[in-house]
């Protein structure tokens, strides 16, 4: 549980220390991308608890969600409608959704432990 | 969890959290630009400094002129008398200088007894002004004045709320004088002659308008042109290069 964290942890400081940044017309993309990365990871770490994780399925969905997010929010500025709503908002619900089942089979977990411990 | 597996999740995970620290950074940045926090006297204090750049900035340019000016000066000492004179010729020739010299003078009066009653005003009609100075400036004329309007090449004859103007100034008095000066006297003779046999002052009465033509006169002066020559469709040519 602690590897995801530190990997975290690590890109954040590299990212602050090359003090890298995007033109601001490329923004809405990195952050749409930001989003759906994010989307991933949390996704990743629910089918691990939930043993259910496959290594391809994640690598794949990572990139394949970024750039779809991307391309979408491409689409969108070229038609004039703001398309990247819509990947905001399927990576936002399924984001809460995730982190939701994350809590549960934590907290049953938790729980487990607890019974245990009483039993033992 | 696999070894590799978990490899994998710490690189996503650390690519992920790169793009976040870029996005970060990118917004942090564009907060940085808009919060301008420097106050009143700050600004002040820039103002100063500005302020005090450009006072310095003038003096120099004013210096540069005092020493262009200085050698402008020298210059003109030095040979300036040629070129003066140059300009001299060049200024009279262009009409800019008052010229003296022999010559005819025109002068149109109102025709009187063709002039109906309650027939207000005299009219010159500028065509056949126009027309008159181009059959001057045919037979030789050197330097032409309208009622004490100096004609140059650029001068403009035009009619304007009834009233016919020459550069803007109203022909409104009568006799009005039409001086003409030639090189010599042979040409201000043969101007006489062909101004005698002209179509000119017919079409003047036409207006009913008199015209009546001096002999030749030893000495006519004719004031400069007034206001100033504008060029517009004018450019100096760029030397090209060998």
């Amino acid at each position: 549980m602690w590897l995801p964290v530190l990997g975290l942890v690590i890109g954040i400081t590299l990212g602050l220390l090359t003090d890298m940044s995007v033109p601001h017309e490329y923004q809405n993309y990195l952050s749409i991308a930001v989003l759906a990365a994010l989307d991933t990871l949390i996704g990743g770490i629910r089918a691990q608890l939930q043993n259910l994780f496959n290594e391809k399925i994640f690598v794949s969905g990572f990139f394949f969600n970024i750039i779809l997010a991307a391309s979408l929010a491409f689409l969108g500025v070229h038609l004039g409608v703001d398309l990247y709503l819509a990947a905001v908002f399927a990576f936002g619900v399924r984001l809460f959704q995730n982190i939701a089942v994350i809590r549960r089979i934590l907290l049953t977990k938790w729980d487990q432990k607890r019974k245990n411990e009483k039993e033992s | 969890m696999k070894k590799k597996n978990k490899i994998m999740f710490f690189l996503i995970t650390i690519l992920a959290g790169f793009m976040l620290a870029i996005q970060f950074n990118t917004t942090h940045q564009e907060n940085n630009i808009t919060d301008d926090t420097s106050d009143l006297w700050e600004l002040r204090q820039q103002y100063l400094s500005e302020k005090e750049l450009e006072t310095y900035f003038h003096q120099q340019i004013r210096q540069s002129e005092d020493k262009i000016a200085q050698y402008e000066t020298e210059r003109h000492n030095r040979n300036g008398q040629v070129l003066q004179d140059t300009l001299n010729e060049l200024k009279k020739e262009a009409g800019l200088k008052e010229i003296s010299g022999p010559g005819i003078i025109l002068s149109i009066t109102p025709a009187y007894e063709y002039i109906t009653p309650g027939q207000s005003k005299v009219y010159i009609s500028p065509d056949v002004l126009r027309k008159l100075i181009n059959e001057l400036n045919m037979y030789g004329a050197k330097a032409i004045s309208i009622a004490d309007q100096r004609i140059i090449s650029t001068t403009t004859i035009r009619n304007i709320q009834g009233e016919t103007k020459v550069d803007g100034y109203p022909l409104r008095k009568f006799p009005l004088e039409i001086k003409i000066i030639a090189n010599d006297h042979e040409t201000v003779k043969k101007l006489y002659n062909q101004m005698q046999i002209s179509t000119v002052p017919d079409d003047f009465f036409i207006d009913n308008l008199k015209v009546s033509i001096s002999e030749p006169q030893e000495e006519i002066i004719i004031p400069a042109y007034s206001s100033s020559v504008s060029v517009n469709h004018m450019q100096t040519v760029k030397e090209e290069r060998k």
